[in-house]
């Protein structure tokens, strides 16, 4: 799955300010730049809680073994609104999971792109990409 | 509704440039302090009524705005035209759906598009001011005082000796402690996202419930006191009453633990809301506090209607990533000090 | 006569004129309307009972936090259940008896987070009812929770979360609050009852006399009890002059409790 490259500009002249992205805190305290992952797991329950929701999959690590991990997502608050409930998602669908893993080292990331087994986006904000 | 496995959510919204904008409507009233219009007329407005007589402000707004709170420094003008604000929009939009470029700090992060939570994705009222901040005449903060000058030099020093922001969770932002955020206030300003709020009118009484923190003022409007001076609240002692069409609301006995802009705690705050049609609501607010300014300052922003419902934001309940950032801070020092003593004494 | 005085009085009488019982049976008053012609709860509440503590009957207990003494010793309480007890599954039973033992560290409320239903409505502080056609809102005044109740256009709950999802109907002189949609993080009361994910309240207010509601809650988790429950108990209104709901944001109280732990060691 390609990530998009493109550089975030700052805006001039008549344009407005650049608009804050990270709200409240810095990811990149909670999470470690050098410690990129890719994750293929099948979703075992989905918080969806504030500030953050969290994605809980089980994933078979080289072993086999089934190794819990927690990846941050946003708030859910917007997807409600849009008419997405704790059904949209079935436990068990299969995530897969690019992302940054947590500073202290545990089985959690922030979930930088988060798609369906046939790489589709999971949810399809704005346009498809 | 169940989607089972793919959620379409990109099928529900429309997120086309111009269909969740609404503009202000440029009526000819005249408030404070040269706050002017762009100058082409309006019919004006009439909200309706409450059953007890108030204009009618209820429903669900958001107050998301790409408006700076001070004029950039290359604008001179008050108002953009209507063609350079929905182009700014479109640019913020677009910006928006960049994605970052991998590896960067900017990368760091979920990506929010995905959850609705751009703001081209949220309910946003078209602002053609080119600052929030209307008086001064220049858009920008007034001077600081003296005192504020003075205040301010102390609480530069007072975050330097607290140490580095994960040091300790009393370090870290407001917002990251999940205890007050921009959108509270007072004033209320809109955010990156979530900025919901709904107003509820009952007889004597308005209810501002602000999504983010689920955070409610319920402003009485029976002319009452204030609390005693003694007595400081984050969101301070609100007492509402009605000018016309606008309900006035002023608070005082604020904390200096917010601070907003700056400001001390014995910050006078002025919020107006007026209902300018349907969809739109006026949001004025003045600061007075000589403590900080050597003059009042005011600004607005035009709140829209949007949809509910407004979800629980249970942030303190829900705040792992507060737990793993002070974590990760320690694991992180913990594995620069072995790194360190392995180098002291190599094996 | 003081204007206090005076409505003490006729609240009073009212009182005697309405029977009321812990068994439910009341001879309807009839509420003041609001303008769309429903009973009027808007107002200041509150619970005057012990069940904070506990919502079984329960003697005077020690605190367990030694340096607070008899300030913050169990006071003690009659049931607000009818049946008395928690009808419990044995091994809910034995988890209740676990968090009890274990409330210190335990109880959500020590760590200021939002309180649940039906707990909310007897923490022993003022709440306030906003009532409208479409919503009725009620603010609490510990952690400033808040519930939004539908009165129309009812859904399902979305997610859950800690005060639920409410959905609400007149039902004569009756509120009628069906709420679900509750995660499993809340207690009931300070002695460690508490439910699941599954838990489902019904609660009925109805107007006792122009300054008491009868506040009435039917509680099912069939993962927990065996059947459901009901309490019931009288919310009294909040008379004096300029009565209001004061911040209680006790998140800043609780940060060094909950993440003291991770503050940076001086370094050496």
């Amino acid at each position: 799955m390609r990530m998009r490259r493109a550089v975030v500009g700052v805006v001039a002249g008549l344009l407005l300010a650049a608009v804050p992205v990270v709200a409240h805190h810095a990811f990149s305290a909670e999470f470690d730049i050098n410690k990129p992952f890719n994750l293929r797991g099948t979703l075992t329950k989905w918080e969806m809680v504030n500030p953050h929701s969290w994605f809980h999959l089980d994933v078979k690590d080289e072993s086999g073994t089934v190794v819990p991990w927690m990846i941050e997502g946003g708030s859910p608050n917007q997807l409600i609104k849009q008419g997405v409930t704790k059904n949209s998602l079935v436990i068990g669908t299969e995530l897969i999971i690019e992302g940054y893993q947590a500073k202290d080292g545990t089985n959690k990331g922030v979930g930088r792109n988060l798609l369906l087994a046939d790489g589709r986006r999971l949810f399809l904000g704005g346009t498809e990409k | 509704m169940n989607h089972r496995f793919l959620v379409l959510v990109g099928s529900l919204v429309v997120p086309a440039a111009v269909t969740w904008l609404s503009t202000m409507p440029v009526a000819g009233q005249t408030r404070s302090a040269g706050a002017r219009t762009s100058g082409s007329s309006a019919k004006t407005y009439t909200a309706p009524r409450t059953p007890d007589g108030q204009p009618d402000l209820q429903g669900i707004w958001s107050n998301t705005t790409i408006t700076p709170l001070e004029r950039p420094k290359d604008v001179t003008k008050e108002f953009f035209t209507r063609e350079e604000a929905l182009e700014a929009a479109k640019r913020v939009a677009a910006q928006e759906e960049e994605q970052t470029e991998p590896g960067t700090v900017a990368d760091v992060h979920y990506d929010f598009t995905q959850f609705g939570l751009d703001r081209s994705q949220a309910a946003m009222a078209l602002n053609l001011r080119t600052s929030l901040i209307f008086d001064p005449p220049d858009g920008r903060l007034p001077p600081l005082s003296a005192e504020g000058q003075r205040r301010a030099a102390e609480r530069a020093a007072a975050r330097k000796s607290r140490g580095g922001l994960h040091d300790a969770v009393q370090n870290e932002p407001l917002g990251a402690r999940c205890i007050l955020m921009d959108r509270n206030g007072p004033p209320m300003l809109g955010g990156a996202y979530n900025n919901g709020y709904q107003i509820m009118q009952a007889p004597g009484y308005v209810m501002i419930l602000t999504e983010m923190l689920h955070d409610v003022r319920v402003i009485p409007l029976d002319g009452r006191p204030h609390l005693p001076p003694n007595v400081r609240q984050w969101t301070g002692s609100y007492r509402g009453h009605w000018e016309g069409q606008t309900l006035v609301v002023e608070t005082t006995n604020l904390t200096d633990k917010f601070a907003f802009q700056g400001a001390s705690e014995n910050m006078r705050l002025t919020e107006r809301f007026t209902r300018v049609d349907d969809d739109t609501l006026r949001y004025q607010f003045t600061v007075e506090d000589p403590a900080t300014w050597t003059r009042p300052w005011s600004a607005e922003v035009p709140w829209k209607k949007d949809v509910g419902p407004l979800f629980e934001h249970a942030c303190h309940e829900g705040n792992y990533g507060l737990y793993n950032t002070l974590a990760g801070a320690r694991a992180e020092e913990k594995r620069a000090a072995e790194e360190a003593a392995k180098k002291r004494s190599p094996k | 006569m003081q204007k206090w005085l005076k409505r003490a009085l006729t609240v009073s009488l009212g009182l005697a004129l309405a029977v009321i019982s812990a068994g439910g049976q009341t001879r309807t008053y009839r509420a003041p309307r609001a303008a769309d012609g429903k009973p009027n709860f808007n107002g200041i509440w509150q619970a005057l009972n012990e069940a904070y503590w506990d919502v079984e009957a329960h003697a005077a207990a020690p605190s367990p936090v030694l340096e607070l003494g008899a300030a913050h010793a169990v006071a003690p309480g009659l049931s607000i259940i009818d049946g008395a007890t928690i009808p419990y599954k044995p091994q809910a039973l034995a988890k209740k008896q676990e968090n009890f033992a274990n409330r210190l560290k335990l109880d959500p409320e020590i760590k200021c987070y939002l309180p649940g239903v039906p707990r909310a409505n007897y923490m022993p502080y003022p709440f306030q009812v906003i009532q409208g056609p479409k919503y009725i809102m009620m603010i609490y005044t510990f952690a400033g929770a808040v519930r939004t109740i539908y009165m129309d256009a009812h859904k399902e709950a979305p997610a859950d979360s800690w005060m639920g999802w409410s959905n609400g109907h007149w039902d004569g002189e009756t509120l009628v609050v069906d709420t679900t949609g509750f995660n499993d993080q809340t207690w009931f009361d300070r002695a460690g009852n508490f439910h699941s994910d599954a838990l489902h309240v019904v609660e009925r207010f109805t107007a006792a006399s122009r300054d008491h509601l009868l506040y009435e809650a039917t509680i099912e988790d069939p993962n927990v009890f065996t059947r459901p429950w009901k309490i019931s108990m009288l919310l009294y209104r909040r008379l004096e002059k300029n009565a209001q709901i004061m911040e209680f944001r006790c998140v800043e109280f609780v940060e060094e409790l909950i993440y003291g732990h991770l503050r940076k060691k001086p370094s050496r």
